[in-house]
């Protein structure tokens, strides 16, 4: 066989594939073949493929030296006054936490369908759901989804095989993306996603619409953010259920808020979802994410992903394996509950961890912080003329929506930029001929901001505002 | 052998500390309602660093991982997982990157976004690629999803309803159609490939898409594959390439040049990014000219020097997850491919392939082979002759882990009776698969009873799966509630399991 040359640091390919002298000859001449050609001799020659364009291998120094100048373009937010936030949140994880993740028993592993060669990575992930289970005040969680916005796709999709009905509501608030992959869910089985407006002072349901909604019949499901797309609290939220009756609600909650906000099992959601990068994975510019999807007990068989459940070995000790696989594609296939197999059994795993690294306490600590925070730079805001800061007059976190009175959103926060301040992120849908009635965006504190970076981000917001109206 | 695993008797991380029943409350947040507040603490240990840094070491020592065993798992692709690719992964300029930075922040991500998307195309020979699909099953429903769209804008989706895809195909494939609303046909395959005429009567106006793996979960190669997609083009329908199996023909063939429409690939498998013992992934969606349309958005753009975000697509499918995709596992794929360059991916190819057949070729002594003795990345063997000696498949297995190797995929494909589908990839030696072979062995002539009773040598016993099912314990708090632990009859047989 003609393998590319190589050698431990210089000419092309690294010892990645094992090329002893004489290894590939003997593995040839075992099979009665002197050329490895031989073995493709079932792809037929009009299937064949010439050159790719792809270039020569590279010795690791290249390949280092190359993706660095790649990375090098990048500038991280670690450069900047950050205040990026939503769904995705730009926090420290303790050092502990990437050495553990790091472990190649942990990182290199396979789906744990062997048990007895899995015990370490089922009983992570059975405190992961455990650990889920604590938060939202539900009975049953799994082992993960791709990400928030999917975990709430799989919640639709829970939610009308438990009810009659083709319409599902959502706040008009909620990000637009997940609004996306909401109508990508319901599409396959024809469903209908729809909008319940905000109130314009509060930023929260319009009650009154929700109500409209539910007389007019044929909802099967409603989603509630908790904190909403605006990164305020609803006040209404203890209320919800009793407006819906027997249709499902299904909140979507940030894990750090869960730390000290009330558990939503405990108003009556039937299926809890939520975004769990926040809990020890760097954003890594947008994935690998953490799909949280916790549900009533009565629901788990018509629910989406792997479980973990506790069971016994044949010597009766404690031992835990994957289980109520029944529901899954590679049994049921076509009437399996999702197709989902590869899911983000290693971010959950650094969920729990952040979590116990963290404690309990700690969460709640935190939270109050980053609120402390948030709270200090709005009121920064709040007295600059230009903006309205927060916008929303409701409870917040850590997050809440500034609206631009003067010039865009995008200008903005492009003159913020300049200013080594990266202030938030538009809320907008960018897609041509969407709806676009206001320049808002979300603001977020992390741990980086201290009163230097909200002071930095006061002032340069009063000078990217004043150079608008310089040039009004 | 004298293989033994960890065993450490650790508890559950709750039972490390005493963990109040109703914590008390977190202190207040100003401005947030008392109706909002949690009345008490989320029930969790408070734990020193140490005390969680042990826990966890201690259950790492309890799993199997490519760098502690050789893991033949068929259809997953179990590679080693380069060092460099981890310590790129963790630069600054790329953890600490939030997908909503402004494009002038993020050129080094959106170029190695936009290089590893058009090397991609090419490998495949497809128009375009898109990084968004978290994982392949993902890839598979967002491809539906573009088929669907494809088909209702030249107004043939209210007829096109049906997905066919041959008795073989993983079990995601069935199970994505039906999710993006299309009824899910299965059709029997003959000799372990697709039977060319069972398809060409099962296609007609009412087939929107055939989806298919090529090498297949046989470990055969399709050789057949342009008839079949000129049939499926010549019914007007589309064709789909499931790319769990690619490593087999990186840069020998491609789906484009076989004729498939759009495709899925898997990088945590062919382009040697972990697995995380279940995931992250990281999927691609690659499409033709006439499908690349439809791809999800944002998609990334180049002028000159400088790249930005496209969100003007009016064709496209939207949205299928927050962000652009895995880029963390993406930036691992792309240290492959820059390592590897073109022969070294065909390199791959051929040494997975010789791997794969030198490996059959030593087994075929032991049990039966099914199907032609050619086979790409991967081969099945039945376990049916065990049963002459009261044994299953599953018993194999777990003897095999026993020897500290992963055990094979089994029962799959289930066209084959007490299926075992075993994948060598191309970074196993020589001395690692004669090593298998000869664990396979012992395991095999072992007696009857050793290996009812396997495995003796890990942190637990054979693991009673069906217990676990009847009486479901899915977290600490149906630990808490339970009043007594399920009786449990012994060791149940596994139910027939993975797809990997």
């Amino acid at each position: 066989m003609v393998g590319p040359a190589r050698g431990p640091l210089g000419d092309t390919v690294p010892r990645w594939i094992s090329d002893e002298p004489g290894e590939e000859r003997g593995l040839l001449e075992a099979l009665g073949l002197s050329d490895v050609e031989e073995l493709f001799s079932d792809i037929p020659r009009k299937a064949r493929i010439g050159r790719l364009g792809l270039g020569a291998g590279k010795a690791e120094p290249e390949v280092v030296a190359e993706v660095d100048r790649l990375l090098d373009r990048n500038r991280p937010y670690s450069k900047f006054a950050n205040f990026l936030g939503g769904r995705i949140a730009p926090r420290y994880a303790p050092a502990a936490l990437d050495a553990l993740l790091s472990r190649s028993e942990f990182s290199t592993a396979y789906t744990p369908y062997q048990p007895e060669a899995s015990q370490g990575m089922l009983q992570a992930l059975f405190e992961f759901q455990s650990l889920w289970v604590e938060l939202t005040g539900l009975d049953v969680a799994n082992a993960s989804l791709y990400d928030g916005a999917t975990a709430t796709g799989e919640a639709l999709l829970l939610c009308r095989r438990i009810h009659e009905g083709r319409r599902f509501l959502i706040p008009a608030s909620l990000p637009w993306e997940e609004k996306s992959v909401l109508e990508n869910y319901a599409t396959g089985p024809g469903l209908v996603v729809e909008e319940i407006p905000w109130d314009a002072s509060t930023g929260s349901l319009d009650l009154g619409a929700v109500d409209r909604a539910v007389a007019s019949g044929d909802v099967f499901g409603m989603l509630i953010d908790v904190p909403n797309g605006f990164g305020h609290l609803d006040e209404a939220l203890p209320d919800l259920k009793s407006r819906l009756g027997t249709i499902p609600l299904v909140v979507s909650a940030d894990p750090l808020a869960l730390s000290v906000l009330a558990p939503p099992g405990e108003y009556g959601a039937d299926i809890v979802v939520g975004e769990g990068q926040g809990f020890g994975i760097p954003p890594a510019y947008g994935g690998p994410l953490l799909g949280l999807f916790a549900c009533r007990r009565e629901l788990v068989r018509a629910s989406p992903g792997r479980i973990v459940g506790a069971t016994v070995d044949a010597a009766g000790r404690p031992a835990y394996t994957l289980t109520l696989t029944t529901r899954e594609q590679h049994i049921r296939r076509s009437r399996a509950t999702s197709n989902i197999c590869t899911n983000q059994s290693l971010v959950a795993l650094g969920f729990v961890l952040y979590a116990s690294l963290v404690g309990p306490r700690g969460l709640a600590e935190l939270e109050r912080r980053l609120s402390e925070k948030a709270r200090t730079l709005a009121s920064g805001l709040g007295g600059l003329e230009g903006l309205s800061a927060p916008r929303f007059n409701a409870p917040y976190l850590h997050e809440f929506t500034v609206e631009i009175r003067r010039g865009s959103a995008l200008e903005f926060l492009d003159r913020l930029r300049r200013r080594k301040v990266l202030g938030g992120h538009p809320l907008a849908d960018p897609r041509p001929g969407r709806p676009h009635d206001a320049e808002r965006i979300l603001v977020a504190a992390t741990e980086a901001v201290d009163d230097k970076a909200i002071q930095r981000y006061v002032r340069s917001a009063r000078a990217a505002l004043e150079s608008v109206g310089v040039s009004a | 052998m004298s293989f033994r695993q960890a065993r450490w008797d650790e508890p559950p991380i709750w039972e490390l500390a005493a963990v109040p029943e109703a914590p008390a409350a977190p202190p207040p947040i100003p401005g947030v309602p008392e109706r909002l507040r949690r009345t008490r603490g989320v029930r969790w240990p408070e734990l020193s660093e140490l005390e969680v840094v042990r826990h966890y070491t201690r259950l790492s020592q309890m799993n199997f991982g490519i760098e502690t065993s050789f893991y033949p798992l068929g259809s997953c692709t179990m590679k080693y997982n380069p060092k460099v690719s981890e310590l790129l992964a963790r630069r600054p300029g790329a953890t600490a990157m939030h997908p909503y930075q402004p494009e002038a922040t993020a050129q080094g991500s959106m170029e190695l976004i936009w290089r590893l998307e058009r090397a991609l195309a090419k490998i495949t020979g497809m128009a375009e690629a898109s990084l968004q699909p978290a994982a392949g099953a993902h890839g598979e429903y967002a491809a539906l999803l573009m088929v669907r769209r494809y088909l209702a804008e030249r107004g043939d989706l209210d007829r096109r309803t049906e997905v066919l895809l041959p008795d073989t195909a993983h079990g995601t494939n069935p199970a994505s159609a039906q999710m993006a609303g299309f009824t899910a046909r299965e059709i029997p395959s003959s000799n372990g490939c697709v039977d060319l005429a069972q398809l060409r009567a099962s296609l007609s106006d009412r087939t929107a898409c055939f989806m298919l793996t090529n090498p297949n979960t046989a470990g055969l190669f399709e050789s057949e594959i342009l008839e079949i997609a000129e049939a499926v083009h010549s019914a007007g329908a589309l064709l789909y390439y499931d790319g769990a199996n690619l490593n087999a023909i990186l840069g020998i063939t491609s789906p484009g040049r076989m004729g498939f429409d759009v495709a899925h690939l898997n990088l945590h498998k062919t382009f040697a990014t972990p697995h995380g013992g279940g995931g992250p992934g990281a999927g691609v969606l690659a499409a033709s000219e006439r499908l690349a349309p439809y791809l999800p958005i944002p998609r990334v753009v180049r002028h000159g020097r400088t790249f930005r975000w496209d969100y003007d697509r009016p064709k496209s499918i939207g949205k299928i997850k927050t962000g652009y995709g895995n880029i963390g596992l993406d930036l691992r794929a792309y240290v492959f491919l820059l390592s590897h360059g073109e022969e070294g991916l065909k390199h791959v190819a051929r040494r997975s392939v010789l791997n794969s057949n030198y490996l059959a070729h030593r087994l075929s002594a032991l049990l039966d082979r099914p199907f032609r003795p050619l086979v790409k990345h991967e081969f099945v063997l039945s376990g049916a002759r065990l049963r002459e000696r009261g044994l299953r498949t599953i018993d194999l297995a777990k003897r095999l882990l026993d020897e500290g190797v992963h055990a094979p995929t089994v029962y799959f494909p289930t066209i084959v009776e007490e299926a075992l589908m075993i994948e060598p990839p191309e970074t196993e030696s020589r001395r690692e698969l004669d090593r298998f072979a000869e664990a396979f062995e012992r395991a095999i002539q072992d007696t009857p009873e050793a290996l009812h009773r396997a495995p003796q040598n890990l942190a637990v016993q054979r693991v009673d799966e069906v217990g676990a099912a009847r009486h479901p314990r899915l977290s600490w708090k149906d630990l808490r509630a339970a009043v007594a632990p399920p009786a449990t009859a012994g060791p149940a047989p596994a139910p027939p399991p993975p797809k990997p």
